[in-house]
Protein backbone atom coordinates (compact mmCIF):
# COMPACT_ATOMS: atom_id res chain seq x y z
CA UNK A 1 0.00 0.00 0.00
CA UNK A 2 1.00 3.85 -0.39
CA UNK A 3 2.65 5.16 1.95
CA UNK A 4 2.56 8.97 2.93
CA UNK A 5 4.90 9.82 5.64
CA UNK A 6 8.22 7.39 6.37
CA UNK A 7 9.83 7.95 9.75
CA UNK A 8 12.83 5.69 10.18
CA UNK A 9 15.12 5.96 13.70
CA UNK A 10 13.60 9.64 14.66
CA UNK A 11 15.47 11.37 17.63
CA UNK A 12 14.94 14.14 18.86
CA UNK A 13 16.94 15.61 21.78
CA UNK A 14 16.01 18.82 23.95
CA UNK A 15 19.67 19.22 25.98
CA UNK A 16 19.52 16.27 27.97
CA UNK A 17 16.35 15.15 27.14
CA UNK A 18 15.82 12.62 24.79
CA UNK A 19 11.88 13.10 24.29
CA UNK A 20 12.06 11.19 21.07
CA UNK A 21 14.22 7.71 20.68
CA UNK A 22 14.82 6.03 17.78
CA UNK A 23 10.90 6.39 16.94
CA UNK A 24 10.12 4.07 13.06
CA UNK A 25 7.22 4.16 11.63
CA UNK A 26 4.63 4.84 7.92
CA UNK A 27 1.64 6.01 8.01
CA UNK A 28 -0.54 4.54 4.99
CA UNK A 29 -2.67 6.49 2.20
CA UNK A 30 -6.27 7.20 3.70
CA UNK A 31 -5.86 5.61 7.21
CA UNK A 32 -6.69 7.15 9.95
CA UNK A 33 -3.26 6.99 12.01
CA UNK A 34 -3.40 7.45 15.84
CA UNK A 35 -0.40 8.05 18.06
CA UNK A 36 -0.97 7.86 21.15
CA UNK A 37 0.84 7.73 24.83
CA UNK A 38 0.23 9.03 28.35
CA UNK A 39 0.98 13.31 28.53
CA UNK A 40 4.61 13.82 27.96
CA UNK A 41 5.63 10.93 25.90
CA UNK A 42 6.54 12.70 22.76
CA UNK A 43 3.49 12.62 20.67
CA UNK A 44 3.16 16.62 19.90
CA UNK A 45 7.02 16.54 19.17
CA UNK A 46 6.86 13.37 16.95
CA UNK A 47 3.86 15.69 15.09
CA UNK A 48 5.81 18.69 15.24
CA UNK A 49 8.62 16.96 13.09
CA UNK A 50 6.34 15.73 10.76
CA UNK A 51 4.89 19.38 10.49
CA UNK A 52 8.64 20.55 10.00
CA UNK A 53 8.23 22.93 12.86
CA UNK A 54 10.33 21.26 14.76
CA UNK A 55 13.93 19.94 13.42
CA UNK A 56 14.89 15.66 14.27
CA UNK A 57 18.36 15.27 15.94
CA UNK A 58 18.67 12.19 14.38
CA UNK A 59 16.78 10.03 11.31
CA UNK A 60 15.01 10.73 8.48
CA UNK A 61 11.54 12.20 7.94
CA UNK A 62 9.58 11.93 4.49
CA UNK A 63 6.29 13.22 4.74
CA UNK A 64 4.58 13.45 1.07
CA UNK A 65 7.80 13.03 -0.50
CA UNK A 66 9.36 16.53 1.33
CA UNK A 67 11.85 16.98 3.88
CA UNK A 68 9.46 18.48 6.02
CA UNK A 69 11.79 20.85 8.30
CA UNK A 70 13.73 22.07 4.85
CA UNK A 71 10.64 22.19 2.40
CA UNK A 72 7.94 23.70 5.28
CA UNK A 73 6.63 26.00 2.53
CA UNK A 74 5.84 23.62 0.00
CA UNK A 75 4.43 20.97 2.64
CA UNK A 76 2.35 23.94 4.37
CA UNK A 77 0.36 23.49 1.16
CA UNK A 78 -0.44 20.12 1.36
CA UNK A 79 -0.99 19.83 4.74
CA UNK A 80 -3.72 20.63 7.67
CA UNK A 81 -2.47 21.10 11.17
CA UNK A 82 -4.53 21.43 14.15
CA UNK A 83 -2.69 22.45 16.65
CA UNK A 84 -2.95 21.46 20.54
CA UNK A 85 -5.70 24.32 22.04
CA UNK A 86 -5.21 26.26 19.02
CA UNK A 87 -5.97 29.20 19.16
CA UNK A 88 -7.24 32.51 16.34
CA UNK A 89 -7.80 35.64 17.07
CA UNK A 90 -10.49 36.33 20.41
CA UNK A 91 -11.99 38.77 18.52
CA UNK A 92 -12.08 37.58 14.86
CA UNK A 93 -15.25 36.20 13.69
CA UNK A 94 -16.04 32.32 12.15
CA UNK A 95 -16.35 33.74 9.12
CA UNK A 96 -13.70 36.19 9.02
CA UNK A 97 -10.95 33.50 10.01
CA UNK A 98 -12.27 30.88 7.27
CA UNK A 99 -12.09 33.47 4.70
CA UNK A 100 -8.80 34.63 5.81
CA UNK A 101 -7.02 31.17 6.12
CA UNK A 102 -8.90 30.31 2.55
CA UNK A 103 -6.62 33.06 0.56
CA UNK A 104 -3.75 31.44 1.82
CA UNK A 105 -4.60 28.65 -0.15
CA UNK A 106 -3.99 29.01 -3.88
CA UNK A 107 -6.59 25.74 -4.90
CA UNK A 108 -10.25 26.50 -5.11
CA UNK A 109 -11.68 25.65 -1.80
CA UNK A 110 -15.50 24.50 -1.55
CA UNK A 111 -16.22 26.62 1.89
CA UNK A 112 -19.59 26.57 1.94
CA UNK A 113 -19.23 22.65 1.50
CA UNK A 114 -17.13 22.84 4.73
CA UNK A 115 -19.49 25.13 6.43
CA UNK A 116 -22.29 22.84 5.94
CA UNK A 117 -20.34 19.49 6.83
CA UNK A 118 -19.18 20.92 10.37
CA UNK A 119 -22.67 22.87 10.67
CA UNK A 120 -20.87 26.22 10.97
CA UNK A 121 -23.57 28.22 9.46
CA UNK A 122 -25.32 29.18 12.64
CA UNK A 123 -21.79 30.46 14.12
CA UNK A 124 -20.58 32.04 11.22
CA UNK A 125 -20.90 35.41 12.78
CA UNK A 126 -19.70 34.61 16.04
CA UNK A 127 -16.49 35.83 17.62
CA UNK A 128 -14.32 32.96 17.92
CA UNK A 129 -13.86 33.83 22.02
CA UNK A 130 -17.68 33.53 22.26
CA UNK A 131 -17.48 29.70 21.27
CA UNK A 132 -17.45 27.02 23.71
CA UNK A 133 -15.19 24.43 23.36
CA UNK A 134 -16.64 21.91 21.37
CA UNK A 135 -16.93 24.92 18.85
CA UNK A 136 -13.94 25.68 18.87
CA UNK A 137 -12.20 22.46 18.05
CA UNK A 138 -15.09 22.91 15.03
CA UNK A 139 -13.50 25.94 13.94
CA UNK A 140 -9.77 24.91 14.12
CA UNK A 141 -10.89 21.45 12.65
CA UNK A 142 -12.07 23.71 9.37
CA UNK A 143 -9.19 25.71 9.15
CA UNK A 144 -7.04 22.97 9.07
CA UNK A 145 -9.04 21.55 6.54
CA UNK A 146 -10.92 23.62 4.31
CA UNK A 147 -7.44 23.30 1.66
CA UNK A 148 -8.62 19.36 1.11
CA UNK A 149 -4.86 18.57 2.32
CA UNK A 150 -3.42 15.36 1.76
CA UNK A 151 -2.94 15.18 5.63
CA UNK A 152 -4.16 16.32 8.47
CA UNK A 153 -2.83 16.39 11.62
CA UNK A 154 -4.44 16.82 14.59
CA UNK A 155 -3.05 17.45 18.04
CA UNK A 156 -5.77 16.30 21.00
CA UNK A 157 -8.57 17.15 18.63
CA UNK A 158 -10.91 16.29 21.39
CA UNK A 159 -9.23 17.61 24.73
CA UNK A 160 -11.66 18.91 26.94
CA UNK A 161 -14.56 18.10 24.67
CA UNK A 162 -17.99 16.41 26.09
CA UNK A 163 -18.63 12.83 25.19
CA UNK A 164 -20.97 13.85 22.77
CA UNK A 165 -19.17 16.71 20.98
CA UNK A 166 -16.12 13.93 21.06
CA UNK A 167 -18.48 11.30 18.90
CA UNK A 168 -19.35 13.96 16.73
CA UNK A 169 -15.55 15.24 15.98
CA UNK A 170 -14.60 11.49 15.42
CA UNK A 171 -17.40 11.27 12.69
CA UNK A 172 -16.42 14.62 11.35
CA UNK A 173 -13.08 13.18 11.28
CA UNK A 174 -14.14 10.01 9.81
CA UNK A 175 -15.75 12.02 6.97
CA UNK A 176 -12.43 13.79 6.09
CA UNK A 177 -10.87 10.29 5.77
CA UNK A 178 -13.56 9.37 3.27
CA UNK A 179 -12.89 12.05 1.42
CA UNK A 180 -9.56 10.97 0.50
CA UNK A 181 -7.10 12.69 3.34
CA UNK A 182 -4.56 10.97 5.40
CA UNK A 183 -5.12 11.62 9.05
CA UNK A 184 -2.62 11.77 11.60
CA UNK A 185 -4.19 12.26 15.17
CA UNK A 186 -2.50 11.77 18.30
CA UNK A 187 -4.66 11.25 21.90
CA UNK A 188 -4.45 10.29 25.22
CA UNK A 189 -7.62 8.94 25.49
CA UNK A 190 -7.75 5.04 24.44
CA UNK A 191 -11.08 5.31 23.66
CA UNK A 192 -10.58 7.55 21.16
CA UNK A 193 -7.73 5.55 19.42
CA UNK A 194 -9.63 2.08 19.96
CA UNK A 195 -13.08 3.97 17.94
CA UNK A 196 -11.13 6.04 16.03
CA UNK A 197 -8.05 5.14 14.24
CA UNK A 198 -7.03 2.25 11.79
CA UNK A 199 -3.88 1.70 12.82
CA UNK A 200 -2.17 3.23 16.39
CA UNK A 201 1.22 3.40 17.28
CA UNK A 202 1.68 3.51 21.12
CA UNK A 203 4.30 5.46 22.39
CA UNK A 204 5.55 6.07 25.71
CA UNK A 205 8.56 7.66 27.15
CA UNK A 206 9.63 8.59 23.66
CA UNK A 207 9.69 4.73 21.94
CA UNK A 208 7.43 2.99 20.42
CA UNK A 209 5.91 0.40 21.92
CA UNK A 210 3.43 -1.69 19.64
CA UNK A 211 2.17 -0.37 16.53
CA UNK A 212 -1.36 -2.25 14.86
CA UNK A 213 -4.97 -1.86 14.24
CA UNK A 214 -6.91 -1.57 17.61
CA UNK A 215 -8.60 -4.97 16.98
CA UNK A 216 -4.80 -7.21 16.38
CA UNK A 217 -3.77 -4.98 19.51
CA UNK A 218 -6.49 -6.07 21.64
CA UNK A 219 -6.89 -9.91 20.42
CA UNK A 220 -2.73 -10.24 20.59
CA UNK A 221 -2.78 -8.91 24.13
CA UNK A 222 -5.88 -10.99 25.40
CA UNK A 223 -5.91 -9.90 28.64
CA UNK A 224 -10.00 -10.11 28.97
CA UNK A 225 -11.14 -10.68 32.41
CA UNK A 226 -13.70 -11.65 34.94
CA UNK A 227 -15.40 -8.66 37.44
CA UNK A 228 -17.31 -8.62 40.17
CA UNK A 229 -17.96 -7.13 43.30
CA UNK A 230 -17.65 -9.13 47.24
CA UNK A 231 -17.32 -8.34 50.31
CA UNK A 232 -16.57 -12.01 52.24
CA UNK A 233 -13.82 -12.96 49.77
CA UNK A 234 -9.97 -11.82 50.00
CA UNK A 235 -7.90 -11.80 46.91
CA UNK A 236 -5.56 -14.68 48.30
CA UNK A 237 -8.81 -17.06 47.86
CA UNK A 238 -9.58 -15.96 44.24
CA UNK A 239 -5.77 -15.99 43.38
CA UNK A 240 -5.80 -19.82 44.67
CA UNK A 241 -8.41 -21.00 42.21
CA UNK A 242 -6.90 -22.97 39.47
CA UNK A 243 -6.30 -21.12 36.20
CA UNK A 244 -5.95 -17.51 37.68
CA UNK A 245 -3.03 -15.51 36.93
CA UNK A 246 -3.48 -12.01 38.29
CA UNK A 247 -6.06 -10.74 40.55
CA UNK A 248 -6.63 -6.95 40.76
CA UNK A 249 -8.54 -5.18 42.99
CA UNK A 250 -10.29 -1.52 43.03
CA UNK A 251 -12.37 0.17 45.38
CA UNK A 252 -13.97 -3.39 46.43
CA UNK A 253 -14.14 -4.66 42.60
CA UNK A 254 -12.31 -7.76 41.52
CA UNK A 255 -10.65 -8.12 37.94
CA UNK A 256 -9.41 -11.40 37.54
CA UNK A 257 -7.43 -12.59 34.89
CA UNK A 258 -6.81 -16.02 33.74
CA UNK A 259 -6.35 -18.28 30.91
CA UNK A 260 -10.03 -19.61 30.96
CA UNK A 261 -12.90 -17.48 31.73
CA UNK A 262 -15.72 -19.85 31.69
CA UNK A 263 -14.22 -22.54 33.64
CA UNK A 264 -12.50 -19.64 36.17
CA UNK A 265 -15.92 -18.21 36.86
CA UNK A 266 -17.08 -21.70 37.65
CA UNK A 267 -15.02 -22.43 40.31
CA UNK A 268 -15.60 -19.19 41.64
CA UNK A 269 -18.90 -19.73 42.08
CA UNK A 270 -18.75 -23.34 43.48
CA UNK A 271 -16.31 -21.24 46.09
CA UNK A 272 -18.54 -18.66 46.72
CA UNK A 273 -21.61 -21.39 47.00
CA UNK A 274 -19.59 -23.46 48.77
CA UNK A 275 -18.42 -21.42 51.64
CA UNK A 276 -21.64 -19.34 51.73
CA UNK A 277 -20.02 -16.29 50.23
CA UNK A 278 -22.14 -13.79 48.19
CA UNK A 279 -20.93 -12.04 44.64
CA UNK A 280 -22.78 -9.31 43.19
CA UNK A 281 -22.02 -7.08 39.76
CA UNK A 282 -20.71 -10.65 38.06
CA UNK A 283 -19.67 -9.88 34.41
CA UNK A 284 -17.22 -11.22 31.86
CA UNK A 285 -15.00 -8.23 30.94
CA UNK A 286 -13.84 -7.01 27.47
CA UNK A 287 -10.63 -5.97 27.24
CA UNK A 288 -10.28 -2.15 26.41
CA UNK A 289 -7.25 -0.81 24.40
CA UNK A 290 -6.45 1.25 27.45
CA UNK A 291 -5.99 -1.89 29.60
CA UNK A 292 -3.34 -3.13 26.61
CA UNK A 293 -1.68 -0.03 27.60
CA UNK A 294 -1.94 0.13 31.44
CA UNK A 295 -0.22 -3.09 30.81
CA UNK A 296 2.38 -1.92 28.92
CA UNK A 297 2.77 0.90 31.18
CA UNK A 298 3.21 -1.59 33.98
CA UNK A 299 5.41 -3.88 32.20
CA UNK A 300 7.97 -0.55 31.95
CA UNK A 301 7.93 0.17 35.76
CA UNK A 302 8.53 -2.88 36.58
CA UNK A 303 11.52 -3.98 34.23
CA UNK B 1 -0.82 40.97 -2.01
CA UNK B 2 -4.60 39.71 -1.44
CA UNK B 3 -3.28 38.19 1.86
CA UNK B 4 -1.65 40.39 3.10
CA UNK B 5 -4.71 43.63 2.21
CA UNK B 6 -7.16 40.80 4.16
CA UNK B 7 -5.18 40.20 7.17
CA UNK B 8 -4.48 44.32 7.51
CA UNK B 9 -8.27 44.85 6.64
CA UNK B 10 -9.46 42.05 9.36
CA UNK B 11 -6.71 43.47 12.35
CA UNK B 12 -7.82 46.87 11.91
CA UNK B 13 -11.60 45.45 12.22
CA UNK B 14 -10.69 43.69 15.38
CA UNK B 15 -8.82 46.80 16.42
CA UNK B 16 -12.34 48.71 16.12
CA UNK B 17 -14.04 45.62 18.35
CA UNK B 18 -11.82 46.74 21.10
CA UNK B 19 -13.11 49.52 23.48
CA UNK B 20 -10.35 49.57 25.67
CA UNK B 21 -7.95 50.42 22.73
CA UNK B 22 -9.88 52.67 21.17
CA UNK B 23 -10.10 54.65 23.95
CA UNK B 24 -6.04 54.64 24.46
CA UNK B 25 -5.14 55.35 20.94
CA UNK B 26 -8.15 58.05 20.02
CA UNK B 27 -9.38 59.81 22.61
CA UNK B 28 -6.59 59.71 25.22
CA UNK B 29 -3.90 62.16 23.55
CA UNK B 30 -7.16 64.23 22.10
CA UNK B 31 -8.19 64.80 26.43
CA UNK B 32 -4.27 65.36 26.83
CA UNK B 33 -3.87 68.09 24.77
CA UNK B 34 -7.05 69.50 26.50
CA UNK B 35 -5.75 68.95 30.03
CA UNK B 36 -2.66 70.94 28.83
CA UNK B 37 -4.32 73.51 26.54
CA UNK B 38 -6.48 74.51 29.85
CA UNK B 39 -3.19 74.90 32.13
CA UNK B 40 -0.69 76.33 29.91
CA UNK B 41 -2.99 78.64 27.55
CA UNK B 42 -3.04 82.17 28.63
CA UNK B 43 -0.90 85.30 29.03
CA UNK B 44 2.23 83.89 28.31
CA UNK B 45 1.02 81.85 25.28
CA UNK B 46 -1.48 82.02 22.76
CA UNK B 47 -3.66 79.59 21.79
CA UNK B 48 -2.13 78.70 17.92
CA UNK B 49 1.41 78.99 19.81
CA UNK B 50 0.45 76.25 22.29
CA UNK B 51 -1.37 73.65 19.31
CA UNK B 52 1.79 73.83 17.69
CA UNK B 53 4.01 73.20 20.44
CA UNK B 54 1.67 70.26 21.31
CA UNK B 55 -0.14 68.80 18.55
CA UNK B 56 2.65 67.79 16.44
CA UNK B 57 4.47 66.59 19.45
CA UNK B 58 1.80 64.71 20.31
CA UNK B 59 1.35 63.07 17.03
CA UNK B 60 4.63 61.89 17.32
CA UNK B 61 3.49 60.51 20.88
CA UNK B 62 1.14 58.27 18.99
CA UNK B 63 3.48 56.84 17.10
CA UNK B 64 4.84 55.75 19.81
CA UNK B 65 1.83 54.19 21.59
CA UNK B 66 0.61 52.55 18.35
CA UNK B 67 3.37 50.56 17.72
CA UNK B 68 4.39 49.71 21.32
CA UNK B 69 1.04 48.83 21.48
CA UNK B 70 -1.13 48.46 18.70
CA UNK B 71 1.65 46.57 17.23
CA UNK B 72 4.12 45.10 19.41
CA UNK B 73 1.70 43.76 22.47
CA UNK B 74 -0.50 42.47 20.00
CA UNK B 75 1.77 40.63 18.21
CA UNK B 76 3.38 39.43 21.56
CA UNK B 77 -0.20 38.30 22.55
CA UNK B 78 -0.57 36.56 19.62
CA UNK B 79 2.85 34.71 19.96
CA UNK B 80 2.14 33.91 23.02
CA UNK B 81 -1.72 32.08 22.66
CA UNK B 82 -0.42 30.64 19.94
CA UNK B 83 -1.93 32.92 17.02
CA UNK B 84 1.05 32.94 15.31
CA UNK B 85 1.69 29.43 15.42
CA UNK B 86 -1.36 28.81 13.59
CA UNK B 87 -0.06 30.46 10.77
CA UNK B 88 3.09 28.91 10.77
CA UNK B 89 1.36 25.81 9.42
CA UNK B 90 0.19 27.63 6.35
CA UNK B 91 1.95 29.00 3.51
CA UNK B 92 1.75 32.47 5.33
CA UNK B 93 4.95 33.82 5.44
CA UNK B 94 6.31 35.92 8.29
CA UNK B 95 6.98 39.18 6.29
CA UNK B 96 3.63 39.29 5.12
CA UNK B 97 2.14 38.91 8.32
CA UNK B 98 4.80 42.12 9.34
CA UNK B 99 3.42 43.91 6.18
CA UNK B 100 -0.18 43.55 7.44
CA UNK B 101 0.53 44.76 10.67
CA UNK B 102 2.42 47.76 9.38
CA UNK B 103 -0.65 48.55 7.20
CA UNK B 104 -2.82 48.44 10.18
CA UNK B 105 -0.38 50.28 12.21
CA UNK B 106 -0.41 52.84 9.29
CA UNK B 107 -3.92 53.15 8.83
CA UNK B 108 -4.92 53.67 12.99
CA UNK B 109 -1.98 56.04 13.65
CA UNK B 110 -3.31 57.88 10.00
CA UNK B 111 -6.89 58.40 11.88
CA UNK B 112 -5.08 59.06 15.28
CA UNK B 113 -3.14 61.91 13.79
CA UNK B 114 -6.15 63.29 12.15
CA UNK B 115 -8.85 63.45 14.93
CA UNK B 116 -5.63 65.05 17.06
CA UNK B 117 -5.02 67.74 14.34
CA UNK B 118 -8.59 68.82 13.64
CA UNK B 119 -9.12 68.70 17.05
CA UNK B 120 -6.58 71.73 17.21
CA UNK B 121 -7.48 73.61 14.36
CA UNK B 122 -11.54 73.54 16.22
CA UNK B 123 -10.28 74.27 19.16
CA UNK B 124 -6.88 76.51 19.30
CA UNK B 125 -6.89 78.12 15.74
CA UNK B 126 -4.07 75.26 14.56
CA UNK B 127 -3.18 75.53 10.75
CA UNK B 128 -2.11 72.87 8.21
CA UNK B 129 1.56 72.55 8.61
CA UNK B 130 3.65 74.62 6.66
CA UNK B 131 5.40 72.19 5.01
CA UNK B 132 2.89 69.67 4.67
CA UNK B 133 4.79 67.13 1.81
CA UNK B 134 8.16 67.92 5.09
CA UNK B 135 5.61 66.78 7.60
CA UNK B 136 4.26 63.98 5.95
CA UNK B 137 7.69 62.43 4.95
CA UNK B 138 8.78 62.85 8.81
CA UNK B 139 5.95 61.19 9.48
CA UNK B 140 6.79 58.22 7.09
CA UNK B 141 10.46 58.12 8.06
CA UNK B 142 9.24 57.51 11.99
CA UNK B 143 6.80 55.28 11.22
CA UNK B 144 9.52 53.25 9.17
CA UNK B 145 12.07 54.03 12.37
CA UNK B 146 8.93 52.98 15.51
CA UNK B 147 7.18 50.19 14.11
CA UNK B 148 10.13 47.61 13.93
CA UNK B 149 12.29 49.26 16.83
CA UNK B 150 8.63 48.48 18.91
CA UNK B 151 8.57 44.74 17.71
CA UNK B 152 11.78 44.30 18.51
CA UNK B 153 11.54 45.19 21.70
CA UNK B 154 8.28 43.82 22.54
CA UNK B 155 9.25 40.51 20.44
CA UNK B 156 11.87 39.87 23.69
CA UNK B 157 8.99 39.33 26.02
CA UNK B 158 7.52 36.20 26.76
CA UNK B 159 4.27 37.26 28.17
CA UNK B 160 1.57 39.92 26.93
CA UNK B 161 2.32 41.58 30.49
CA UNK B 162 5.53 41.62 29.84
CA UNK B 163 5.62 43.54 26.69
CA UNK B 164 2.87 45.49 27.95
CA UNK B 165 5.45 46.75 30.75
CA UNK B 166 8.25 46.94 27.90
CA UNK B 167 6.14 49.02 26.13
CA UNK B 168 4.58 51.48 29.68
CA UNK B 169 8.61 52.00 30.22
CA UNK B 170 9.43 53.37 26.86
CA UNK B 171 5.77 55.24 26.12
CA UNK B 172 6.34 57.36 29.54
CA UNK B 173 10.05 57.34 28.91
CA UNK B 174 9.48 59.18 25.79
CA UNK B 175 6.56 61.17 27.14
CA UNK B 176 8.56 62.74 29.67
CA UNK B 177 11.96 63.09 28.21
CA UNK B 178 11.43 63.61 24.78
CA UNK B 179 9.83 67.39 25.08
CA UNK B 180 6.69 66.11 24.01
CA UNK B 181 4.82 67.16 27.06
CA UNK B 182 7.38 69.09 29.24
CA UNK B 183 9.48 71.91 27.25
CA UNK B 184 13.46 70.21 27.68
CA UNK B 185 14.62 73.79 28.34
CA UNK B 186 12.67 72.94 32.11
CA UNK B 187 14.79 70.37 33.11
CA UNK B 188 19.13 69.29 34.39
CA UNK B 189 20.98 69.23 31.75
CA UNK B 190 21.46 65.66 32.47
CA UNK B 191 18.33 64.83 31.69
CA UNK B 192 18.72 67.14 27.99
CA UNK B 193 21.76 64.47 26.97
CA UNK B 194 19.43 61.68 27.91
CA UNK B 195 16.97 62.70 26.14
CA UNK B 196 18.61 62.95 22.80
CA UNK B 197 19.05 58.68 23.50
CA UNK B 198 15.91 58.68 22.42
CA UNK B 199 14.80 58.16 18.90
CA UNK B 200 11.23 60.25 20.03
CA UNK B 201 13.55 62.93 20.46
CA UNK B 202 13.95 63.44 17.03
CA UNK B 203 10.68 63.08 15.68
CA UNK B 204 8.79 65.71 18.01
CA UNK B 205 11.59 67.92 16.61
CA UNK B 206 11.32 66.90 13.28
CA UNK B 207 7.45 67.44 12.94
CA UNK B 208 7.36 70.67 15.14
CA UNK B 209 9.99 72.11 13.07
CA UNK B 210 8.38 70.81 9.63
CA UNK B 211 4.51 72.51 10.56
CA UNK B 212 5.94 75.77 10.84
CA UNK B 213 9.41 76.98 10.46
CA UNK B 214 11.32 74.93 7.95
CA UNK B 215 10.82 71.95 5.04
CA UNK B 216 12.87 68.44 6.34
CA UNK B 217 16.00 69.33 4.49
CA UNK B 218 16.83 71.63 7.46
CA UNK B 219 16.25 68.25 9.67
CA UNK B 220 18.91 66.28 8.04
CA UNK B 221 20.36 64.90 11.53
CA UNK B 222 17.22 63.94 12.79
CA UNK B 223 16.29 62.09 9.42
CA UNK B 224 19.70 60.19 9.58
CA UNK B 225 19.26 59.26 13.74
CA UNK B 226 15.93 57.73 12.58
CA UNK B 227 17.45 56.69 9.28
CA UNK B 228 19.94 54.78 11.35
CA UNK B 229 17.87 53.50 14.05
CA UNK B 230 15.48 52.34 10.84
CA UNK B 231 17.74 50.45 9.91
CA UNK B 232 19.29 48.66 12.48
CA UNK B 233 15.46 47.92 14.07
CA UNK B 234 14.15 46.09 10.74
CA UNK B 235 17.47 43.47 10.91
CA UNK B 236 17.12 42.93 14.78
CA UNK B 237 13.25 42.74 14.26
CA UNK B 238 13.46 40.18 11.06
CA UNK B 239 16.37 38.18 12.64
CA UNK B 240 14.79 37.45 15.92
CA UNK B 241 10.81 36.95 14.41
CA UNK B 242 9.53 33.82 16.37
CA UNK B 243 6.76 32.45 15.87
CA UNK B 244 5.73 31.00 18.74
CA UNK B 245 7.17 31.27 22.77
CA UNK B 246 8.74 28.41 23.48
Amino acid sequence: MESVIQVEKLSKNFGDIQAVKHLSFTVRKGEIFGIIGPNGAGKTTTLEILEGISEPTEGTVKVLGLVPHKQRRELNKRIGVQFQAASIQKKMKVKEALDLFSSFYHSATPKDELIQWLGLSEKLNAKFDDLSGGWKQRVTLALAALHKPDILFLDEPSMGLDPSARREMWSLIRRFRDHGSTVVVTTHYMEEAEQLCDRVAMIYDGQLKALNSPRTLLSEHAVDCLAFISDGLGPEHVSALPGVKRVEQIHGEFKVFCDDRQTTAYQLFRYCREHGISLSNFRFEKCSLEDVFIRYLEKEKTR
Amino acid sequence: MNTIVKLACLETKMFFRDRLSLFWTFLFPVVMIWLFGSMFVGDDLSQKAFAEYFVPAWIGVNIVSTSFFTLGTVLTHYRETSVLRRYQSTPLQPWKILAAHTFQGTVIFAVSAMLLMVFGMLLYDLTLPVFLWSTLLSLLISILTFFPFALFLTSLAKTTQAAAAISSLFLNLMLFLSGATFPLEMMPTVLQYAAKILPLYYVVKMLRGTWTQAPITAYGTEVAVLIGIAIVSVALATRFFRWSGK
